[in-house]
């Protein structure tokens, strides 16, 4: 089985999404994919940072452990998992890094990804649309649970899954 | 016969953060010779600065331990756990279906100093797990201490890691002596960890290796200022 590689980026303050990114991850690498997970720092002005508790000491602990995502993630990728709290919009200098370095490499025609999945808002789903990435719908996910969080965490983990065996479907 | 494999022989890789020395190929460092041994597929020494360390990364179908010789790492995973340990503890994650962790030196001011051992599985897809075990450093003074064994087995105190395998940990004074016997079959690798070690006359400084198959009683004197080594009985 050739070697499928899954790039998996968030946004995050307080760890929530994160552990969506992580979950996805992980259903990645149960789907035997290899995963890179990057990290899109929010920009913020200090005194709203220290206005919500824990959004420091975990921008801190995601500083050391993530790097933001790289030209040379893109080209790596069979696949993309994007995850994005609500809060953060298209126009929003935290997602501007990441789809900048995806248009560079789409350009130099060293993007190789065949698959793609968002955990967040519809925006980002549009924004995958016009790039001409073929998308794998959150909402064929099956429900699993009446627990939101812990059913949005599961439903992260079978998106990486997924996204990983379509991509290696479609090589 | 015993084979040494010298410390200094070892591949090395110094980010300024990270200075690593591979007893098997790992990373960057290639050597075909040097591929592992037995199910022992991994052992790297690690020194890491405080505060730095291995951002999250996965893991799939592989025994990995960690033996803390000095400071402490911090460890974060996938599947919940947050933990923070030091010398005279063994953890053992099995990756199974698959993990991502990240570790990191647990100290703002200490550097950390330890061995990462895998070992690879003999079954595939296991439910990950998590263990780790602390000890009293008496345990290990001038005997062999039981640190992970096969799972199922009758092991005390131990890790489990699902490969026919054992790992000691044994401290040694200076002209103190332990013998081991090696049962038929078994393989031996030994590890020195710390100090100086003699292994049926052939001499070990810290971070040289032994391997032994055929000879089946192996003796171990501490060398001056003795010695911290760990111990591999492998299939």
């Amino acid at each position: 089985m050739q070697d499928t590689n899954v790039l998996v980026t968030f946004c995050s303050r307080l760890g929530s999404t994160e552990r969506l990114a992580l979950a996805a991850a992980l259903g990645a690498v149960q789907a035997r994919a290899n995963i890179r997970l990057r990290w899109l720092r929010e920009t913020a002005e200090d005194d709203a940072i220290d206005r919500i508790p824990g959004w420091r000491e975990n921008r801190s602990r995601m500083a050391r452990e993530y790097i933001a995502p790289r030209e040379i993630d893109f080209q790596w990728a069979d696949a993309l998992v994007i995850a994005i709290p609500d809060r953060v919009g298209m126009s929003s200098p935290e997602l501007s890094p990441y789809f900048e370095a995806l248009k560079a490499v789409q350009s130099a025609g060293t993007l190789h990804v065949s698959a793609a999945a968002v955990l967040g808002t519809g925006a980002a789903e549009a924004a995958f649309a016009q790039l001409g990435l073929t998308l794998v719908p959150l909402d064929q996910s099956p429900v699993l649970d009446q627990d939101p969080i812990k059913h949005a965490v599961e439903r992260a983990r079978l998106q990486g899954h997924r996204v990983t065996e379509a991509a290696r479907a479609r090589r | 016969m015993i084979t040494i494999r010298r410390s200094a022989e070892r591949g090395h890789a110094d980010q300024g953060w990270l200075n690593s020395y591979y007893t098997f190929s790992f990373a960057s460092y290639y050597d075909p010779a040097h591929m592992g041994f037995r199910a022992l597929r991994v052992i790297n020494e690690d020194r890491i600065a405080p505060g730095r360390g291995f951002g999250a990364h996965a893991h799939r179908d592989m025994e990995i331990m960690t033996y803390v010789l000095e400071g402490s790492l911090t460890h974060r995973d996938s599947m919940g756990e947050i933990q923070t340990f030091g010398a005279n503890t063994i953890q053992v994650m099995s990756a199974g279906t698959g993990v991502i962790h990240s570790e990191f030196n647990g100290s703002e001011g200490e550097p950390g100093h330890f061995l990462q051992i895998w070992i690879e599985p003999a079954v595939l897809d296991v439910e990950p797990s998590y263990q780790q075990i602390s000890f009293d450093p008496q345990e290990k003074r001038g005997r062999f201490r039981l640190l992970a064994a096969p799972a199922g087995s009758d092991h005390g105190e131990a890790a489990e890691i699902h490969q026919d395998a054992s790992v000691y940990a044994a401290e040694l004074g200076s002209g103190e002596n332990l013998n081991r016997t090696l049962a038929p079959g078994r393989h031996a690798w030994v590890q020195v960890a710390r100090g100086n070690v003699t292994v049926n006359g052939e001499a070990l400084g810290e971070g040289d290796a032994a391997a032994a198959g055929d000879e089946r009683e192996l003796s171990f004197t501490g060398g001056p200022g003795g010695c911290e080594l760990l111990y591999f009985d492998l299939a």
